[in-house]
């Protein structure tokens, strides 16, 4: 088995005709990889044994729209779920948690988060859901005891940790003082929820850590995550809402402690209701088919378009990771060649295949003879890794390498003319790239980046299947770095061969759980947790376990 | 602190204004009340001595403009007359603001370059900088998604930050093409930036516009409003308790929350302005099959800015028309491809400059929009500066020279009428434009920009 045995980190180097730019993998044995093979360019690189550098430092991570949402639900109750108007997440580096961990708040959140506050506390207290936080029967309206008791439970869960002295004052002042002045307790109680939804440490996961004893093989300063702040990491990443009354204590209880009660308690909340949905939330965003409704198509050239359509390809995709990730013991590689999908009626009819009803998604075996296969030749993808009205093979070429890959691709040298040229001659989306290709300065990244996406162009900008491009005969047959494969099924199984396919899949996980790039310190923990993904047979579940009690999940660096 | 009074006019609306926001069958443009007129005898300032309230834009068009010759990005941009001073000619691209009869209110600025762009390049993102003078911050890759955000806050922000206490909101930000790209950061994806760490996420839906600028008064006899208070207040201790155990970028971060804290404390304490609120718009910028409504919601937006600046609800107001590298369809021009991959086609020409005309019309409709309502002894455009930029100056080849910039208005008086066509001999900084701007809303600004974007020379030529 080729693995990846160290990853040098050559941030900024050049490699390969001015390209690649990231992390280079140097593999075990002498297979080139997308050619990147060129250590030359390790220039950082001494002897191949270099500092590892520190673990990230913790940072404040606003909850993102959907978690914000689940987080309201799951304490108060569905209606003030719904009562509630998320802030717009921004994305950066291509995920929406390193703009949560990166970006600061405007006016517009703090007004949304007001306004959504006080709507969730009236829908709790409509629904009768504040009850769950207390049961003392207030003395008064002044009742301070009974409203501490309140504010200890609601903040307990509603923060994620225990309060302190003198956020009980504060917050029982104001709860106090509002079911005083409006004279009525419950209104107080009203006040105390709109009030701490509003809260920062509410509307943040705040992350701090302890300095641990065990500086580990490498020497570097790391501090372990509290046992609260664990809890809540873990909630969030797999079930995309706050932890329960029941992981928090458990969390108190130490059995986050050690690595066998984090394993423990990651396979237990795989099996909460929310784990699912989370997953699907990162998939949508990695795959880019999370705003595919709001994708722009040429009714012209696209006629069968439409948003209902764009969810329905979401939900093909979507359903077919996770078949593969629930499914016991099942290689995550499968969701790359798959020679089956899941198509609704809409979709069914979109691909040209027979829908075997009775209503849903149902599965079915791709069409004969179209070289489809994987998530690589669904609509949903190849919608959006489309113009509005023709295919891009760039596009498509860059997400491979980029997304699933995780090569860095540079953008066009200054000044450079970045003309797609169309000529009598040149007739096929193939041809006109051939013609962009013969400019030296355009020739190196698109080399790397239109191959994969020349191959897959049988598939049309909204995935139906042809045979001609502007009345030519298409060719697909391509290379991913000098692979051959011809459709979407031969790509995904050349793909799946490659350990950088299996990193990348590691690595974007962790970007995403942490909300942020991972740091050359938490490489080497994130390599552990891709041999262990391995050695499971490239199981998902066992992914997530792993990658949740690594060193790099469980630890964060020192605060800057 | 409250916000403060409106601007009190005694001339009716004009007609066009009333009618023309009948869009989508509801109207949007209802007449205000008339007060009592408070102005003093010459009608250029309020009664009391205080100068008439100036405001500032920025407006944004993506992915820049046509080329003189077709494939030939040394030909020039179509963009530009070819004489130059007060009364230069109409070119088939300035026809818009012609015929719309406020043209005259545009100075010109040809033959500069963005300052901040050179610092690091990277098409697209290099010329969002000429809306900030700050370069742009390139985030580590590592093998994921490039991005970047703002190297500083743009010069909208900059106003809203010196000026922006004097009203409800210190700023809006409007939208109108959806089609914006959000997997490269926040420099492409928004046009506003309060600092490199505080995109400003733009509104789309006039009804949501309408219900910023309006909708979020809370009367003051509210008996739950001292609660409200009271809950931002313990807020604020949670932040500010929480701000001594986080490391130096999250204390930025708090910084921030605790000023939107304390903004949106003062939002729920203000005053309403003795304004009629408009009804709200029929129009929500939902596509019709597949089809973005652009005309209706431009129209509707810049009606609803103009009322909002009638009441001076707001002085500081951004406009993202289309955005960088973004995928407008201009399906009114029987055009099918998405702008920016259409830019990168030498061949699509004379779609491109379809588009730029098509462009200008709507810029044409703002600067209506703001003429059309009287104040004093003129209207709300002789009291305000709109910048006008896109983020190259051909998409053919990113280039960040001679990209188009437009000052319009008349800036309080400090801008120059009628406007004239001033071309830089040397590529001056497109910095000084934004200063000369900013000047019209913060006179005390003396500089503005970072770096190689910085400038505190003022454009004098364009100014009255």
């Amino acid at each position: 088995m080729v693995r990846i045995s160290r990853a040098t980190l050559v941030s900024g180097a050049v490699l390969c005709s001015a390209c690649y730019v990231g992390i280079d993998f140097v593999e075990d044995d002498a297979q080139a990889d997308g050619g990147s093979d060129d250590s030359a360019a390790d220039s950082g690189a001494d002897g191949g044994e270099e500092e590892l550098g520190p673990y990230a430092e913790p940072r404040l991570r606003v909850l993102l729209g959907r978690q914000y949402v689940n987080a309201v639900t799951d304490l108060l109750g569905p209606a003030a779920g719904e009562a509630v108007d998320p802030r717009t997440d921004v994305a950066l580096n291509g995920f929406v948690a390193v703009g949560a961990a990166q970006l600061a708040l405007s006016d517009d959140d703090i007004d949304r988060f007001e306004s959504s506050a006080r709507a969730a506390a009236a829908a709790a207290r409509a629904a009768d859901t504040l009850g769950d936080f207390y049961s003392c029967e207030p003395a008064d309206l002044a009742d301070a005891n009974c409203m501490t008791e309140f504010v200890a439970d609601f903040g307990y869960l509603a923060w994620r940790r225990p309060l302190d002295d003198a956020e009980l004052a504060r917050w029982v002042a104001v709860g106090v003082e509002a079911a005083v002045d409006l004279g009525d307790f419950e209104t107080g109680l009203e006040f105390v929820v709109a009030g701490m939804l509003q809260s920062p440490y509410f509307v943040y996961q705040v992350e701090r850590g302890e300095p641990v004893a065990d500086l580990g093989a490498a020497g570097v300063e790391r501090r372990a995550l509290q046992p609260h702040e664990l809890a809540t990491r873990m909630a969030f990443f797999l079930t995309d809402s706050t932890p329960s009354r029941e992981l928090l204590a458990a969390a108190e209880a130490g059995e986050l402690d050690d690595e066998a009660g984090v394993r423990a308690w990651a396979l237990a909340l795989m099996d909460h209701p929310r784990s699912q949905a989370a997953l699907e939330g990162y998939f949508a965003e990695l795959l880019h088919i999370d705003h595919l409704e709001a994708v722009a198509k040429d009714g012209g050239t696209y006629p069968g378009w439409s948003p209902a359509l764009a969810e329905s390809m979401r939900g093909e995709t979507l359903a077919l990771v996770s078949e593969v990730i629930w499914e016991e013991g099942r290689d995550f590689r499968d969701i790359l060649d798959a020679d089956y999908t899941f198509v609704d009626e809409a979709l069914a009819d979109h691909y040209g295949v027979a829908y075997p009803g009775p209503a849903g998604f149902q599965r079915v075996a791709l069409p004969e003879g179209q070289k489809r296969g994987g998530i690589l030749g669904h609509a949903g993808l190849m919608s959006s890794l489309s113009h509005v009205d023709s295919t891009s093979p760039t596009i498509r070429g860059k997400f491979v390498q980029e997304r699933l890959l995780c090569f860095t691709i540079p953008p066009p040298p200054p000044g450079v003319v970045t003309d797609l040229p169309s000529t009598e001659e040149a007739k096929t989306m193939r041809e006109r790239l051939a013609l962009h290709q013969q400019e030296p300065e355009c020739a190196g990244c698109h080399s790397i980046m239109d191959p994969p996406g020349l191959g897959l162009e049988n598939f049309d900008g909204v995935g139906r299947y042809r045979e001609l491009d502007n009345g030519e005969p298409i060719d697909a047959l391509s290379d991913l770095d000098g692979d051959p494969f011809e459709g979407s099924g031969q790509l995904g199984a050349v793909i799946r061969e490659r350990p950088r396919f299996t990193y990348c899949s590691v690595a974007n996980l962790y970007r995403h759980a942490t909300g942020h790039i991972e740091s050359g310190g938490e490489v080497d923990s994130l390599l552990t947790v891709d041999d262990a993904f391995s050695a499971e047979g490239h199981a998902f579940r066992a992914l997530l376990v792993e990658l949740v009690a690594s060193d790099a999940f469980r630890l964060v660096g020192e605060l800057q | 602190m409250t916000a403060k009074a409106p601007i009190i006019r005694s001339k009716p609306l004009s007609r066009r204004t009333l009618l023309r926001g009948a869009v989508n069958g509801v109207a949007v443009g209802l007449a205000l009340p008339v007060l009592d007129i408070m102005l003093d005898e010459h009608g250029e300032a309020l009664a009391n001595g205080t100068p008439l309230p100036r405001r500032l834009v920025t407006w944004m068009f993506g992915n820049g403009v046509a080329l003189n010759v077709e494939g030939e990005v040394n030909s020039g941009l179509r963009f530009w007359p070819s004489s130059t001073g007060v009364g230069y000619e109409v070119t088939p691209q300035l026809a818009p603001l012609f015929e719309a009869g406020v043209l005259d209110y545009c100075s010109l600025c040809s033959g500069f370059d963005v300052g901040a762009a050179a610092e690091h390049r990277r098409g697209h993102h290099d010329g969002c900088t000429v809306f900030s003078g700050y370069p742009f911050i390139e985030l580590p890759a590592g093998g994921s998604n490039y991005s970047s955000k703002s190297g500083g806050p743009t010069i909208d922000q900059v106003a809203a930050a010196a000026i922006g206490g004097e009203t409800f909101l210190p700023s809006i930000q409007l939208q109108v093409s959806k089609r914006i790209v959000k997997g490269e950061g926040p420099t492409l994806q928004y046009l506003s930036h309060k600092g490199p760490d505080q995109p400003l996420p733009q509104i789309a839906d006039p009804q949501e516009a309408w219900d910023k600028l309006f909708g979020g008064f809370t009367p003051s006899d509210d008996p739950t409003k001292p609660h409200r208070l009271a809950a931002l207040d313990a807020v604020r201790e949670d932040a500010l308790a929480l701000r001594m155990r986080v490391g130096s970028e999250d204390r930025h971060r708090l910084d921030a929350h605790l000023e939107s804290v304390a903004q949106i404390r003062t939002q729920i304490n203000a005053i309403a302005p003795q304004c009629m609120t408009p009804p709200l718009p029929g129009e929500t910028n939902t596509d019709i099959d597949g089809v973005e409504p652009l005309i209706a919601v431009n129209q509707v937006m810049s009606d609803l800015l103009a009322l909002a600046f009638t009441c001076d609800i707001t002085r500081v107001a951004s406009v993202q028309f289309s955005g960088s590298v973004g995928g407008t369809v201009f399906s009114d021009l029987e055009l099918s491809a998405g702008h920016h991959a259409m830019s990168h086609e030498s061949a699509r020409n004379e779609d491109i400059d379809a588009t730029t005309i098509y462009a200008m019309a709507r810029f044409a409709e703002w600067l209506v929009a703001l003429r059309d309502i009287p104040e004093g002894a003129g209207n709300i455009l002789d009291n305000s500066c709109l910048l006008l930029s896109s983020d190259c100056a051909s998409g053919l080849a990113h280039s960040t020279f001679d990209l188009p910039l437009i000052v319009a208005g008349g800036g309080g008086g400090a801008l120059a009428y009628p406007g004239i066509h001033y071309r830089s001999p040397s590529a001056q900084n497109t910095s000084d434009v934004l200063l000369s701007c900013l000047q019209t809303v913060c006179p005390e600004a003396t500089e503005v920009g970072g770096t190689l974007g910085y400038s505190n020379t003022p454009l004098s030529a364009i100014l009255a």
